[in-house]
């Protein structure tokens, strides 16, 4: 008798936080959980093109460096002038051995070492604006192109 | 090479269905164009593989003398207070060339890179460094700033021919005739040279091109030839389609094909696309000569088959990748021509070695920023 008391108080105890988490994920307490409309949708879009279009414009030797207080080159050349179409950049082929840097990098690293050696220009923070403006740019220019990473 | 550009399926049908080919009494092989290719000529020469300096030269011989001329392209000047590194890359070309003494050297265009009269002037200065007969041709960089005002005054108009020694050559200007995307939007001189500028720009259009008025010169200036009689033709573009969305062709191809047919021996040497290419479309050859200043990818479809594409480049190494080119027309009645690359070896086996598979995603659409409409 005792034995099935206690499967029951357990059997109660497991619906209710069941019942509990269930009521706690249905409740609408972050955006993640709500439906997005046809208009939110365009909104991350436009959020997102925002995005591309400063780093098509840093990518190309413009853009609000000033503003954000970089300097991406200082011999007058843009990424664009050896990258046309962010060719040659190979977001897809990373994180890999690099070379120049006897290690594996990501792109973001890459990105700086040319920022540095052919630009001569000053290196950007890691996780600063620009930084996210070039790499989501140079990944919209290779939307589609199958991931490999670890290639040379 | 997965996908094949709308434009080059047409030029692959238009001209690849033919049998014609450039004379095959000059046969050239993949193997002797590594590091010396054979474009005129009946004998296949002992080929040697040794790697070059910096230069882009042509040696030709032919009938009875020899006959060596140096090409020169793409120095791209910036001011000197802004950029030492190209200036310091041109100096040392034309010192090469100097050196070499050729019978001439041509300069294929693109002296200046934003066709500022203060990187013309430097140009013009640092080319006395030559002392031999010089030629020129303009690049699109030389122009859009003052339309080939200075340009002109300083190296003179273009197309022009001369013989030499029994070889006919030919300066083409396929830069000048862009159709004019600047006037309807008001752009400042500055802003239509911005557009030219760049390679992946959607604004300025199929601007490369000779147009019907230097097509008709170009027709009757041939016509007195021989039609075996060795040809050369100086062009700052490629004669051909080799990627009409980075402007690396001529919109009037078809035009210049119809034109040269009936000559067996024709070479075209071109500049602009920065890197080592061969291509035999008809009954023309073509080669692509390095630039001075840097080297550009390789397009995203690769490279035409005949083509030995030059080693992926260092990018720490401002004198990788670029260099000049020497020809010399042999008493074989052949041309030599080395690829004078600086401080690298030119050519690769391997597509890891060379990159030519590396951007088969590429995303073929027009800029976001050319999409606005910044002119009202
Ligand atoms: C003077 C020419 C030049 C300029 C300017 C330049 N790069 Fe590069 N970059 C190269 C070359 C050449 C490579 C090597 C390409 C290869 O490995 O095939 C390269 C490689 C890279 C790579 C690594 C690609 C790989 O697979 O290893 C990244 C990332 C990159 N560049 C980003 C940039 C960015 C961002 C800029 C502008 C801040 C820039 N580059 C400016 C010439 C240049
Ligand atoms: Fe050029
Ligand atoms: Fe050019």
């Amino acid at each position: 008798m005792l034995k099935n008391k206690s499967k029951i108080i357990w059997i109660i105890t497991v619906t209710s936080l069941f019942v509990g988490v269930t009521l706690f994920l249905l409740t609408p307490v972050s955006a993640h959980k709500k439906r997005h409309s046809a208009a939110d949708m365009q909104a991350f879009d436009d959020a997102y093109m925002e995005v591309v279009k400063m780093g098509d414009a840093l990518f190309h030797g413009g853009g609000p460096q000033d503003e954000l207080g970089i300097t991406l080159s200082k011999t007058g050349m843009a990424c664009a002038m050896c990258h046309p179409f962010a060719s040659d950049v190979h977001p897809h082929q990373f994180p890999k051995f690099q070379e120049q840097m006897s290690e594996v990098a990501g792109l973001r690293e890459m990105i700086n070492w040319c920022i540095e050696k052919p630009n001569e220009g000053v290196m950007i923070g890691i996780d600063s604006e620009a930084m996210v403006a070039l790499e989501a740019y140079i990944m919209w220019s290779h939307k589609g192109t199958i991931i490999e990473p670890g290639t040379h | 090479m997965a996908k094949i550009h709308p434009d080059q399926q047409e030029m692959h049908k238009v001209l690849g269905g033919q049998k014609q080919k450039p004379d095959n009494t000059m046969s050239i092989s993949r193997r002797t164009f590594l590091h010396k290719s054979i474009i005129s000529g009946g004998v296949v020469g002992a080929a040697t593989y040794g790697w070059w300096p910096l230069v882009n030269t042509i040696d030709i011989a032919h009938g009875a003398s020899n006959l060596n001329f140096a090409w020169v392209s793409d120095t791209h000047l910036y001011p000197k207070t802004l950029n030492t590194r190209f200036v310091d890359k041109a100096v040392r070309a034309f010192k090469e060339v100097e050196s070499m003494k050729p019978d001439f050297m041509i300069f294929g265009g693109d002296l200046a890179q934003k066709g500022d009269p203060e990187e013309l002037k430097l140009g013009a200065q640092l080319l006395k460094a030559v002392t031999v007969k010089k030629v020129f041709i303009p690049g699109e960089h030389d122009w859009y700033l003052d339309m080939g005002a200075l340009w002109t005054k300083e190296f003179g108009s273009s197309p022009w021919s001369f013989d030499l020694k029994g070889v006919h050559f030919v300066g083409l200007d396929t830069v000048s005739r862009a159709p004019d995307y600047w006037s309807a939007k008001n752009m400042s001189p500055k802003e239509r040279m911005g557009h030219m500028e760049a390679l992946d720009g959607s604004v300025a259009g199929p601007w490369a091109g000779l147009g019907q008025e230097q097509l008709k010169w170009l027709d009757t200036d041939l016509s007195g030839l021989n039609k075996s009689q060795p040809i050369v033709i100086f062009s700052h573009n490629p004669l051909y389609e080799y990627y009409p969305p980075w402007n690396f062709w001529v919109r009037d191809w078809r035009e210049v094909h119809e034109i040269v047919r009936p000559y067996s021996n024709v070479t075209n040497i071109h500049g602009h696309t920065h890197q080592v290419l061969y291509n035999e479309i008809g009954s023309m050859r073509s080669i692509g000569m390095l630039a001075t200043s840097w080297p550009w990818p390789y397009a995203p479809e690769g490279v035409p088959k005949l083509t030995k594409p030059h080693v992926r480049v260092d990018p720490g190494d401002p004198f990788d990748g670029v260099g000049w080119a020497k020809h010399r027309w042999s008493q074989q009645d052949r041309i030599d021509h080395d690829y004078m690359m600086w401080d690298r070896d030119v050519y690769a086996d391997a597509t890891w070695d060379s990159g030519t598979g590396d951007n088969p995603g590429l995303a073929l659409r027009s800029r976001v920023v050319d999409k606005i409409w910044q002119y009202e």
